[in-house]
């Protein structure tokens, strides 16, 4: 390949990624210029991208009038911590299913699809009975274990498929070395899972911070409240909703998650497998 | 196999093994049980009996009457025909445009960082206003689309895209690929950096180009990972209706009632338990047979 | 790798923290001793009506030791997801805000308790029966007491009208559907269209205004239900298709917009009037463009202005285990100040005569005021109110045909057969 070849190439490339970076973040641009929007300007026939006049109203309305920064605490709180359940009780687990041949295996598979598969709507009320049992209810730890059980599935299905890419040779050489088996798994398997577990962390995080319906039947107290569920509150009758918050509001709960991916998607590419090879 | 192994009787090292795979999966294994198995379990049952809303109803088993009932359920079935051309378009849509994405993303670019980051936005943005965002994009009167046809001259090109018969089902499902193409990029990102890079300098080395070395290196290796995810995309897409019920509520004229929606509406809105968890039931088996097709080579290496 | 490491420590110290803090927060939850606690679901959200609430929940904990009420904001979207999960789950809130054709539903299921003889009197004389009926079961059974009421007029770009030469039309002398059909003619010209019907979710629209001619769409025959569609159920869905194809008055890509979505075309000038809901005034308010002027026109006359009332109501759950409280705190949310309040902060018409006539001397009649507290008189009880199958009926049967109709896909008769046919399968 000559060099204006390449250079046509990464043209190319650069134009690309840029198509699919407005396809896929122009809605938050929209929300972006709609939070600073005064009502009126949200009806116009015609809308403009920049508004016209801008307010920090609808900032204001959203924070005072719901509890955002509890709310905000409240998801931080559950979605960390679904993250991290999930990751330390997935790995181990995914490393099994992925190299023991046992009945656990079919057994696991079956799950994995079935949870996946019925309606989870169905296995609302069932649920929200189990949880009664266990006073579960009215509590972010009863949520947070609802959200593990819900990104477990994935969690489990991804690392495995990761797990199966390793060679098993590695780890044979490594118990050459004397190595415990619990030593092998944290110290050679896990950081070449580091991608893995990474888009893993990142699904969890992610459906335990957005996830409304769980979180709706199961907290009843207003302090409770996760960020879903107090956006919830400027959404009205018949679709009308107050647009102008929930955009501000809206915003205001994008940014943890991005800020959140900007500091993880380091670690997507930056396995053990990336780093022992140059690319 | 190592020393250590070779070492061991047959019978007491598949014990050992087994042992600790059980030990592996134990604390995955309590949760799932209590929260997932226990309620699976209730809803498949439920299929097969009357339950119904109602306070100190009585529940009766009544074997498969239920599904003798759906057989002739022909609006089930034609929402279950839409949901079909839902999932599958918007999976396979889904796929190859995040594998576009991963590859692009995973190059060596400027400001990488960035345009990883905002790949993710319509994962991050709150599903309370995605619906109403995108309902904003195709308003007939005022929407982003019809205004951009609007100022660029193209105006008869406009329409009412989530109104008109034709156009709800499209418009609708690029909504679907744009909410489900995050994740679908983040997990091909993952695999991509699972494929040896030395694989590539020794076909490059050997003058292959950047197609042939994708063709034959990269997705070979990436097919464990294609397959997961594009069978879990599949089965997401068939089971979300969330988006579809935000935007068109199933209209216009029943060209967007997804299968989901249906048994939704069925258990919240007039309180038949039973019979929605029987077309959870109908809905598992038929998509499983399909899957099976697909995850043929899956299945043997989980029992391999 | 070095580098990350004081990060990953971090991030597991944080870990370790917050799982921690989500165990102890899971705290005991004592109610043995100290005063009655009671639940209250409010589906209020509207800024000003949030505020109502607000005020009147801690005015009644002020002034109410031993009984305190738990303001708990739901919204209308999950209402009945929540509801139906926390009543299976039991688990429900005491008080409940909802309405009357789905709490009735609720109430059919044995969730919500006969309110009737705790009603305080006042409260029960001051509401019309024509309103009660709503609440009131096949049984005689009351599960609710309603507060909150829709009405459907026209709001109506005062400017366009004036330039028609189209005089206004006032409460004692109301448009017909005929005057209304000819008005829109008049104001189709260029890029304006006459008016714009929102009918995304076509059926209790339609259902709402048939009343207009007395179409009743269900009819008792013995003791089981079926649909009509004879020459009264066809006048509004045939008026409103002719508008659009025929006369080409009404905007053909409005008919699957919802209620709200015209307003950027009407405040643009693209429509010259809007029926809808009188909450539509507070959009009016809030949201039209400096200089523009509206009117809320008076709802539209056929044989008679009737409408179906399907009031915002207040209901008690059977599962609690404190009624008369719970009875006693609606009736004091509901006295006549707090009513006018209410239905001020929502723009709706409040259902009590005293509450009417505070905000009418509160308002002097401004922004529609008028025609909505005149409107209450002719919203009455309509069959499909007391159909139990009703919702499945509206979203299998009638909601696509409605859909397909208005879309010019099928014929009126088609249409007629089938809202009776798919009738005969649901409501058998």
């Amino acid at each position: 390949m000559n060099r204006t070849s390449k250079w046509y190439w990464r043209v190319l490339q650069y134009l690309a990624l840029a198509g699919y970076l407005l396809f896929l973040s122009f809605p938050l641009l929209w929300m972006l210029s709609t939070s600073f929007k005064k009502p009126q300007e949200l009806v116009e026939l015609h809308p403009s991208f920049i508004p016209r006049d801008p307010t920090l109203a609808n900032y204001a309305t959203a924070f005072t009038e719901q509890d955002l920064g509890r709310a905000t605490l409240n998801s931080l709180q559950v979605a960390i911590a679904s993250a991290v359940i999930t990751v330390i009780i997935a790995l181990p687990a995914a490393y099994a299913l992925a190299r023991f041949r046992t009945r656990v295996n079919k057994v696991a598979t079956a799950w994995i699809l079935l949870s996946q598969l019925f309606p989870f709507i169905l296995l609302v009320i069932p649920m929200f009975m189990i949880l009664k049992q266990v006073k579960l209810t009215n509590s972010l730890t009863g949520l947070t274990l609802v959200y593990v059980v819900w990104s477990l599935p994935f969690a489990l299905w991804m690392l495995q498929g990761f797990v199966r890419n390793i060679p098993r040779e590695l780890e044979e050489a490594a118990a050459v070395d004397g190595a415990t088996r619990f030593q092998t798994l944290w110290r050679i398997i896990a950081p070449l899972l580091a991608p893995g577990v990474v888009a893993a962390a990142l699904f969890s995080f992610i459906s335990a911070w957005n996830e409304f319906f769980f979180a709706l039947v199961l907290l009843k107290k207003p302090e409770m409240a996760t960020l879903p569920l107090a956006l919830a509150k400027f959404v009205g009758i018949e679709g009308i909703s107050r647009l102008g918050p929930l955009a501000a509001g809206s915003l205001m709960a994008t940014i943890p998650s991005l800020i959140f991916f900007a500091i993880l998607q380091r670690r997507l590419t930056s396995g053990g497998m990336a780093g022992a090879v140059k690319g | 196999m190592t020393a250590l192994n070779d070492e061991l009787p047959l019978a007491r090292r598949r014990r050992a093994r087994t042992g600790y795979a059980y030990f592996l999966v134990l604390p995955a294994l309590l949760p799932v049980l209590f929260l997932s198995v226990v309620p699976l379990v209730n809803g498949i049952y439920l299929g097969f009996t009357d339950a119904r809303a109602g306070l100190n109803q009585t529940t009766h088993f009544t074997g498969l009457d239920n599904y003798t009932g759906l057989l002739s359920n022909e609006q089930f079935w034609a929402s279950f025909k839409i949901g079909l051309i839902w999932a599958v378009s918007v999976t396979v849509i889904q796929f190859f445009a995040a594998l576009g994405l991963a590859l692009l993303l995973n190059l060596n670019l400027r400001l990488r960082w960035l345009a990883r980051t905002l790949a993710l936005v319509p994962w991050a943005m709150p599903p309370v206003i995605v619906g109403i965002m995108w309902q904003l994009v195709y308003h007939p009167d005022a929407g982003l689309i019809n205004e951009a046809l609007y100022r660029v001259g193209l105006e008869s090109l406009g329409t009412n895209w989530l109104g008109d018969f034709s156009t709800a089902l499209p418009a609708v499902i690029i909504v679907g690929v744009w909410a489900g193409m995050p994740q679908t990029t983040v997990v091909l990102l993952a695999g991509l950096q699972g494929v040896p890079g030395e694989l590539h300098e020794a076909a490059a080395v050997d003058g292959a180009g950047a197609f042939r070395r994708f063709w034959s290196i990269t997705l070979p290796q990436l097919r464990p990972v294609i397959v997961a995810i594009t069978s879990l995309d599949f089965i997401w897409n068939f089971n979300s209706f969330g988006l579809v019920y935000v935007l068109t509520a199933g209209g216009p004229g029943g060209r967007t009632m997804l299968p989901m929606l249906f048994a939704y509406e069925e258990a919240f809105k007039y309180g038949h338990f039973g019979i929605a968890a029987a077309m959870g039931n109908v809905m598992v088996i038929i998509i499983v047979a399909l899957l099976a097709v697909y995850l043929r080579r899956r299945m043997r290496e989980a029992s391999a | 790798m070095k580098r990350l490491a004081p990060r990953r420590v971090a991030a597991a110290a944080l870990a370790a923290t917050l799982a921690v803090g989500t165990l102890a927060a899971c705290g005991s939850g004592d109610d043995s001793a100290g005063p009655i606690k009671l639940k209250f679901l409010s589906l209020a959200w509207q800024e000003e009506s949030v505020a109502a609430n607000k005020k009147i929940v801690e005015a009644w904990n002020a002034a109410h030791s031993d009984v305190q009420i738990e303001y708990i904001q739901g919204s209308w979207d999950s209402a009945h997801d929540q509801l139906l999960t926390s009543f299976e789950g039991e688990d429900a809130p005491d008080i409940i805000h909802y309405e009357a054709a789905l709490a009735g539903q609720f109430a059919q299921q044995g969730y919500l308790a006969d309110v009737k003889d705790l009603i305080p009197a006042d409260l029960k004389g001051d509401i019309g029966d024509n309103v009660w009926q709503t609440v009131t079961s096949g049984d005689g059974k009351v599960y609710g007491v309603p507060f909150l009421l829709e009405s459907q007029a026209v709001i109506a770009n005062k400017k366009l009208l004036d330039e028609a030469g189209i005089p206004v039309p006032t409460a004692d002398k109301p448009w017909t559907w005929d005057e209304f059909q000819a008005a829109a003619k008049t104001l189709t010209k260029g890029e304006t269209f006459g008016t714009a019907w929102p009918v995304k979710q076509p059926v209790n629209r339609v259902l709402n205004l048939s009343l207009n001619f007395d179409g009743k769409y269900f009819q008792k025959n013995g003791d089981k239900n079926q649909v009509v569609f004879g020459a009264a159920e066809q006048e509004v869905p045939k008026r409103i298709h002719d508008m659009v194809y025929t006369d080409k008055s009404a905007a053909p890509d409005a008919l699957t917009m919802g209620g709200t979505d015209p307003l950027p075309g009407f405040f643009g000038g693209k429509y010259a009037m809007l029926p809808g809901s009188i909450y539509l005034r507070q959009q009016m308010k809030e949201q039209a463009p400096a200089g523009f002027e509206w009117v809320t026109l008076p709802p539209l006359k056929g044989l008679s202005q009737n409408q179906a009332a399907n009031p915002q109501t207040l209901s008690v759950a059977t599962q609690s285990e404190h009624k008369e409280e719970a009875m006693k705190f609606i009736a004091e949310f509901l006295n006549p100040a707090n009513m006018a309040e209410l239905a001020k902060g929502d723009w709706l018409v409040p259902t009590g005569k005293k509450a009417g006539e505070e905000l009418l001397k509160s308002t002097g009649g401004k922004d529609g005021w008028d025609v909505a507290v005149a409107s209450a008189g002719s919203l009455v009880l309509a069959p499909f109110q007391t159909v139990t199958q009703f919702p499945e009926w509206k979203s299998k049967i009638a909601t696509p045909a409605f859909q397909e109709y208005f879309a010019n896909k099928i014929s009126l008769d088609e249409l007629g057969k089938r809202l009776v046919e798919g009738g005969k399968d649901i409501l058998k």
